[in-house]
């Protein structure tokens, strides 16, 4: 499984990927996996604020809806309306085309809080094996 | 994302061969059972489309015999068995006596005095004790839901493939017959909405059978189908889950399964309540929904009409193969019409569904 080096990870399988006071979020590889075939997406509104550990988004398979947490605080600047006619792109693309939304940081000291990418790697390795 | 933890589950027989096939476990009432081996997706679709095999070896299964078996079960059930013939199976609700109910079952006769029960795995102990408790002298009631093991192979190939399997013989089975096969039967049920065949078995001879379907089934396109296809697949055909549409307060009147009463009966346990019911009319009903705005309807999700409380959904999913949201939901009978538009509350936000007739998916005969 693939985690970017340039990202920041959250224990909720969360990345995001800082940029000045700019931040991309998204869910990991290892989270689409678990979700499976992803058939609906609920974004944040533009200009919504949001917060650290706080349910920002919702991401739903057949089966179950799952709560995706704002891996920052912020404000909501941007999200990736491609996901409402294609859902699927989060499973096919986790780090790109399947984003979920941009923010403004409220507080990029946040950030010191968040896995790397070796930490959330060795943490998805401990996980329990089905 | 948030994600359960893992619960101590009982593992299937075939456990091992379900891991070998990729699939992805989870709980499922106790059990751990495949949830998807590909995904939900594909497996919905190869049901509809070609053939699935399900391991349902969860399930649980009573027998009931003894010179006063018939009896019993006459008194004791909800609709006629003294009609229903060998080699013959018939389903229903178990009612308790406030007319609610204990599970659904279905009942084949074995022979003149010898009846075996399916009943949910989930039931298998209250099953078990509320036969037991009822049953006079002369008839024992044994729980064999240990030595069995279920497969259910559903879909418009599965007539071919067990043909190809196990021989014509078992090819023109009528719907609800069955026949003896390996110290079990195979009968002519599911839980789909497609043609199929259930096929209970020693335990100790499922994984034979398993193998020798794949083999046959494999290159016409049969898969293994997990949990999800299997609750996405009965959805569509409307057919009730106990613990969502079915339960111990709510009667089969309420459930619309009438048809699968005979109320003319003398009685049985929660006859009196059921012919009142029907007497006095229903204030609540199953109904089927289909969403018209965004959004994926979810068990206890409320529904209302124009902001008041009119009843509870009871199962929702998306539908691979259509693309619609749909779901049941218990409402109040006033608000049951078909084309009646409600709102279904996902995360505190109405969004529009109207209702539609069930089921939501008919095989093409």
């Amino acid at each position: 499984m693939d985690f970017p080096e340039n990202l920041r990870y959250t224990k909720t399988h969360e990345w995001i990927a800082v940029q000045g006071n700019k931040g991309k979020v998204g869910v990991t590889s290892y989270a689409q996996q678990e979700i499976s075939d992803v058939v609906f997406v609920e974004l944040p509104k533009k200009d919504q604020a949001v917060q650290q550990a706080k349910t920002a988004a919702v991401v739903e398979s057949v089966k179950a809806a799952f709560d995706i947490y704002a891996p920052m605080s912020g404000k909501v600047t941007n999200t990736n309306k491609a996901l409402e006619a294609n859902p699927g792109l989060i499973n096919q693309s986790p780090y790109g085309d399947g984003w979920l939304f941009e923010i403004e940081l409220a507080n990029a000291g946040e950030v010191n809080a968040l896995m790397t990418a070796q930490q959330y790697r060795d943490t998805v390795q401990q996980a329990p094996k089905h | 994302m948030s994600m359960a933890l893992e619960t101590e589950s009982r593992k299937l027989p075939l456990h091992d061969e379900h891991l070998r096939k990729g699939a992805r476990m989870g709980d499922f009432g106790g059990w751990l059972v495949p949830l998807f081996y590909t995904s939900i997706v594909d497996e919905h679709t190869a049901v509809r489309c070609k053939a699935g095999l399900f391991d349902i070896s969860h399930m649980g299964e009573l027998l009931v015999e003894g010179p006063g078996a018939l009896n019993f079960l006459e008194k004791n059930l909800p609709r006629r068995v003294a009609p229903v013939k060998l080699y013959q199976a018939i389903y229903m609700p178990l009612v308790n006596d406030r007319g609610g109910m204990v599970d659904d079952i279905i009942v084949y006769r074995m022979a003149e005095s010898r009846f075996l029960i399916i009943v949910n795995a989930g039931n298998i102990e209250k099953d078990f004790q509320w036969f037991k408790s009822r049953a006079p002298d002369g008839v024992t009631v044994t729980n064999i839901s240990e030595s069995m093991g279920l497969l259910a192979l559903q879909g418009p190939l599965s007539r071919e493939i067990l043909a190809e399997a196990f021989g014509a013989y078992y090819r023109d089975l009528k719907r609800f017959y069955y026949l003896d096969f390996e110290g079990g039967i195979i009968a002519r049920t599911g839980y789909t909405g497609e043609d199929g065949y259930e096929i209970m078995v020693p335990m100790h001879k499922l994984k034979a059978i398993w193998d020798v379907l794949f083999r046959v089934g494999g290159k016409k396109g049969l898969v293994p189908v997990g949990f999800g296809a299997r609750d996405t697949l009965r959805l569509e055909a409307a057919m009730p889950l106990y613990g969502h549409e079915l339960n111990d307060t709510l009667t089969p009147l309420e459930a619309g399964l009438e048809w699968a009463l005979d109320l003319s009966k003398d009685q049985f346990p929660g006859s009196k309540v059921l012919k009142a019911q029907k007497r006095e009319g229903l204030s609540q009903k199953r109904i089927g929904f289909e969403m018209i705005d965004r959004g994926i309807p979810r068990q206890d999700c409320e529904v209302r009409k124009d902001g008041r409380l009119v009843g509870k959904v009871t199962s929702g999913s998306f539908i691979p193969t259509t693309g619609k949201s749909i779901g049941m939901a218990y409402v109040e009978a006033c608000e049951a019409g078909v084309g009646n538009v409600l709102e279904v509350m996902i995360r505190d936000r109405a969004a529009k569904a109207a209702i539609v007739s069930l089921p939501f998916y008919k095989r093409k005969v």
